[in-house]
């Protein structure tokens, strides 16, 4: 469903973006800005099968994000390649695409339809969604009124609802109370099995719960892959050596 | 090229609600809200009326209705100009979670500022009427005259949102030059009276929208066909569309990188 063999993705460290705006004026200035290079992910290489959960566990900055992305289509690789077979819905860093002076029902049209949905799509999901998200009479308020847990609510629902083969969630778990977690985790075991998941999370509990494969990205490369329990114990076991805790966004 | 073209044309759903959502936004929170979208137009009208005819003294019985034309047609320019410098760096949540063809989002600034043009004519329809403005079969040329003005602005706008997602300093630069072309137009000043006769020409060559404006006042007020120079800016629009595709697409991927 999703293969990746040997994906590198580098970015330029630039302290400004004027570069390559002006590069084209001199063409010797090129060698001279020449920004330093460095791979986010590199020699990436791993396949994910229909119907599995997979989950990403990393430091921050270890290139987890970047991968969702790269699954995405968002970032070609410079390096290797990606393969996707199927529709992809994504969900990064909750409520992104959200337009805070409209109200949740427009978002709704607007989230969906940046996904790719089509207009007839979303009217037939719209209710399902409003009423997983639990947002009442907020609907037709606009988004800005609404607590975070409310949008993230609102994202989760769009996101389940958007029936795309492959699900990429980006850190999910944290948002919403106790109530809609549990919900949330009860959608979760109900797609899994039928979609491709692909989860990137700081929760450790949520990757053992769900994920049937683990990857542990460090600093751009995979250090450990596999049977979700083993992988988490060596990336915590690396975690503790460093001095001051890993930081938890 | 062509394939950047029916990547937007599959994504046009997502057009039509960026250009809808962003529109509802825009005027949520105002008290007049919709009335706005007349107001500013007729509002941008008078202050040009009290410089121009009151302090200079200037323009002839139809300058109002010429004067207003100018200013719709400049306007949707000016604006769809300067929203598309920030265009994308200002959707940079976005454009990281969701693949679409950047295009778009300039593009969505331009149509804005269509229907802008759109309401300001409902303004213009009994304007034309009141300056009795002579309506011929010319009038026709009008909807080629907006074709042009749209591929051209698209053109422009797709450039200035490439490079001004790569160097900031675009978004000062343009304000000031879109400040100086307008008084280097014939907006609020009359071609046959400012410029000499032997540099009309020249002016007319040099100045595309020149052109353009001379002709939008032709068919809609003169009631005669478009100025033969209408063919350079036509001419400018058509390269710059393509070079504006063609800067968009080789640099699509590199965006995403740095913003």
């Amino acid at each position: 469903m999703v293969n990746v063999s040997d994906l590198g993705i580098k970015f330029k460290m630039e302290k400004r973006r004027r570069s390559r705006a002006l590069a084209f004026l001199d063409r010797s200035r090129k060698q001279q800005w020449s920004p330093r290079e460095f791979w986010a992910l590199r020699h990436v290489s791993f396949t994910v099968e229909r119907g599995e959960t997979v989950g990403i566990i990393g430091r921050n900055g270890s290139g987890k994000s970047t991968l969702l992305r790269v699954i995405a289509g968002i970032y070609p690789p410079d390096e290797g390649r990606v393969s996707v077979d199927g529709e992809v819905s994504t969900l990064f860093s909750l409520g992104t695409g959200f337009n805070a002076e409209l109200s949740g029902r427009d978002n709704i049209y607007l989230d969906g339809v940046m996904m790719g949905l089509t207009k007839m799509k979303i009217d037939g999901i719209i209710d399902a969604i409003i009423e997983f998200a639990e947002l009442g009479d907020f609907i037709d308020m606009p988004v800005r009124t609404y607590s975070s847990g409310m949008r993230a609510r609102l994202g989760f629902a769009i996101a389940i609802h958007s029936d795309k083969d492959i699900v990429l969630i980006d850190e999910i778990m944290g948002a919403g109370d106790a109530a809609f977690k549990q919900k949330a985790d009860a959608e979760m075991s109900r797609i899994i099995g039928e979609k491709t998941v692909i989860i990137v999370s700081h929760v450790i509990p949520t990757i053992e719960k769900f994920a049937s494969k683990a990857i542990w990205l460090d600093r751009g490369v995979i250090a450990a892959m596999g049977e979700p329990k083993g992988v988490i114990e060596q990336y915590l076991a690396a975690s503790k050596v460093k001095k001051p805790p890993p930081d938890e966004e | 090229m062509i394939e950047q073209l029916k990547n937007i044309w599959q994504r046009r759903e997502l057009l039509y609600y960026i250009v809808r959502f962003q529109m509802k936004a825009e005027k949520k929170n105002k008290v007049l809200g919709f009335v706005w979208s007349f107001l500013d137009p007729l509002l941008l009208f008078f202050t040009y009326m009290i410089l121009v005819h009151y302090i200079f003294g200037r323009g002839g019985p139809q300058f109002p209705v010429l004067l207003f034309i100018s200013l719709l047609s400049w306007r949707w320019f000016a604006s769809s100009l300067s929203r598309s410098v920030t265009s994308i760096t200002s959707k940079v949540g976005l454009i990281q979670s969701v693949r679409f063809p950047l295009a778009i989002l300039p593009l969505s600034g331009i149509i804005i500022g269509f229907f802008d043009w759109l309401f300001g004519f409902v303004i213009l329809v009994p304007m034309l009427f009141i300056f009795e403005a002579s309506f011929t079969v010319n009038i026709l040329w009008l909807p080629v005259l907006l074709l042009i003005q749209f591929v051209g602005t698209v053109g422009v706008c797709l450039i200035s949102a490439v490079l001004g997602t790569y160097l900031s300093d675009l978004s000062n630069i343009i304000q000031f030059a879109i400040r100086i072309c307008f008084y280097l137009s014939p907006i609020i000043w009359m071609v046959e009276e400012r410029v000499p006769e032997r540099l009309t020409t020249l002016y007319m060559l040099g100045n595309p929208f020149a052109g353009m404006l001379e002709s939008y006042k032709n068919v809609m007020v003169r009631g005669v066909p478009p100025t033969e120079y209408v063919i350079v800016g036509t001419a400018v629009a058509c390269v710059v569309f393509l070079v504006g595709l063609w800067y968009l697409s080789r640099n699509e991927y590199k965006l995403v990188k740095v913003i």
